[in-house]
């Protein structure tokens, strides 16, 4: 359904010296740096597929989606979503995709949601009978008959979220994208679009291609993630594969009674543990990652109040939630390793 | 096609729902022309003409004009939206094209607009000022086809600025200083006639006075017979010419968002 091979896509970005005179300085001669957002991304996505595309912010997620929809021209490379080349059949391509971007509204802001999807239908030419039955079903499942009459200014978040979905599967398309189509919603109505995403699979093999920030998503929905870093693929499996190949990673937080500034790793444990990241928010913690088969949690923990006074402590287990964590974790130090080299 | 009817129903059903914001602009209108008249009024109050322009052909120019301002503006405003909040990459990918959906939206708006302001408040200042039908049921004719175009000229010229908020930071300004051109060059304030003689000879080339002053000209019998022609003819290579520019612009700006991300 989805094939993409060797996709890359370069920004070019105004590069300008600081200040004033750098302003000055940018009108008449302006320098250009070329970033690679996406590189020789592969993936083959089957009909009927729910894939799970993760990365941290910047990693090209968003750049690799615009290219499969069509609105951005890749810079070499071959996209193919359903047989169309996206960005040179856009308004094609359009008709047999759906998405919802977690950000945007894509509904008609000042007219109530029966009327949108009134539009809806309109738009994207579906047959009477076909959007009178789709509408019933969609209606039940996400529980919109209080909210058809309603402007969708006047929606709460979730209200919202839950016709964005009814309207991205409204016309039946193959595939779907959906780019962080929970965030910022209270649990019951995650569970419930959870449900909804899974039911529109099962019942009309609608492809789907969800990137989120919240691993539970992924876990419950996709069979298989595609984890991409710095605009490369840099994971493309089943859940499980990762799971077991990633199982006996374990991350542990320590809550420290300093500041974690002078934190030097205990030398008996350097050797299999590391020191993730450390965010600056919070300047006492320090969170260690190490393999279950090389030492015990027991063990680092032990260790560490011998060391330091450790004010508190957190255990994160095995779930992809601390894989990806700890893959995000390397990608960032990558970044910071680039910056200092510059 | 059925698509964009659709818009366009859609909108106009947006427009009924605002009512308070109807009478607002209806009340704003009427105080308009009661300060239009007066002034006018007192003008003519020394004087039979002004530029061959006797009071009744004067008011009457100036209240067409007023109304014919309102329709020659478009959705620049919303186009300009869209560019500004990214939002145009979600338009660019449903099946239809946003510049025709946005002039049938337009559309809408323009025949309730007509519907419930400009046709009754017309009817109005005909009946209590002194305004007079034009002058044979030919130029009447020429009138509708003239402000038709006239109104087209206006949609896309306002669409055309509204693009330039691909490459613009900010667009106000631009948009404000495109109001206040309009106004003036237009001749929706005073007939064109009343200015110097070089000014009339600049304006002959823009596109503005193809907006509004060739249809109330030709209402009003200011342009008559070869003159009247000629100006359609020229509002007519307007259209074309700014559709054409409309076009060519709208699909550059989308290869720079396909290309450069926007």
């Amino acid at each position: 359904m989805i094939v993409v091979k060797n996709l890359e896509k370069h920004y070019k970005i105004a590069k300008r010296d600081p200040g004033l005179r750098g302003a000055i300085k940018s009108l008449f001669h302006r320098k250009f740096e070329t970033k690679k957002a996406v590189k020789k991304i592969n993936m083959h996505i089957k009909a009927g597929e729910m894939v799970g595309y993760i990365g941290a912010n910047g990693a090209g997620k968003s750049t690799t989606i615009k290219m499969l929809t069509g609105i951005l021209t890749p810079t070499s490379g071959e996209v193919k979503v359903n047989g169309i080349i996206p960005y040179e059949n856009r308004q094609q391509n359009a008709s047999h995709i759906g998405a919802v971007f977690g950000q945007r509204t894509q509904l008609f802001w000042d007219i109530p949601v029966r009327e949108s999807y009134e539009l809806l239908k309109h738009i994207y030419e579906i047959p009477q009978a076909q959007y009178e039955e789709t509408l019933k079903e969609f209606v039940d499942v996400l529980h919109l008959e209080p909210l058809l009459g309603i402007p969708v200014r006047q929606l709460s978040l979730g209200q919202k979220m839950r016709c964005e979905l009814a309207a991205a599967f409204l016309h039946r398309p193959k595939v779907v994208y959906l780019d962080e189509p929970t965030i910022g919603l209270d649990v019951a109505v995650k569970v419930r679009i959870r449900a909804f995403i899974k039911q529109m699979n099962a019942r009309y093999g609608t492809t789907v291609l969800l990137t989120t920030h919240d691993m539970q998503d992924i876990e419950e929905i996709c069979q298989r993630i595609i984890i991409i870093d710095d605009g490369s693929v840099i994971y493309d499996g089943s859940i499980q594969d990762i799971k077991s190949q990633f199982g006996d990673k374990r991350v542990i937080h320590f809550e420290l009674e300093d500041a974690a500034d002078s934190f030097v790793l205990p030398e008996t444990i350097s050797e299999v543990t590391e020191v993730l990241p450390r965010s600056d928010e919070d300047p006492h913690l320090v969170s260690l990652s190490f393999s279950n088969k090389n030492i015990s949690g027991a063990e680092v923990i032990h260790t560490m109040m011998n060391h330091y006074s450790v004010a508190d402590l957190t255990i994160a287990d095995a779930k992809i939630e601390t894989i990806v964590e700890e893959i995000y974790g390397r990608g960032m130090k990558k970044e910071v390793q680039h910056e200092e080299i510059h | 096609m059925r698509k964009y009817i659709e818009f366009a129903r859609v909108q106009m059903q947006v427009h009924a729902a605002y009512s308070a914001w109807f009478w607002a602009n209806t009340f704003s209108i009427l105080l308009r022309m009661l300060v239009i008249y007066f002034f006018w009024k007192a003008v003519y109050s020394s004087r039979t003409e002004i530029e061959g322009l006797p009071f009744e052909g004067m008011i009457t120019y100036i209240i067409i004009a007023m109304f014919l301002q309102m329709f020659v503006s478009g959705v620049g405003q919303e186009l300009a939206h869209t560019i500004k909040d990214g939002n145009v990459a979600i338009e660019l990918m449903r099946p239809y094209n946003l510049i025709t959906r946005l002039v049938a939206m337009d559309l809408g708006d323009k025949v309730i607009h007509f519907v419930r302001g400009a046709l009754p408040l017309s009817i109005l200042a005909f009946i209590f000022m002194d305004i007079t039908l034009p002058s044979t049921w030919q130029s009447g004719l020429l009138f509708l086809f003239s402000a038709f175009m006239g109104i087209w000229i206006g949609t896309f010229f306002d669409l055309l600025i509204a693009i330039l908020a691909f490459w613009t930071i900010n667009l106000w300004g631009l948009q404000v200083m495109k109001e206040a051109v309009i106004s003036f060059f237009s001749g929706a304030l005073v007939p064109l006639i009343l200015f110097p003689e070089w000014f009339q000879t600049i304006s002959l080339f823009l596109p503005f006075q193809a907006m509004v002053y060739v249809p109330v000209a030709i209402y009003t019998g200011i342009l008559t017979g070869t003159e009247a022609w000629l100006a359609l003819g020229s509002q007519i290579f307007w259209v074309v010419s700014l559709f054409v520019l409309l076009r060519i612009l709208w699909s550059i700006a989308i290869k720079k968002v396909t290309i450069f991300g926007g």
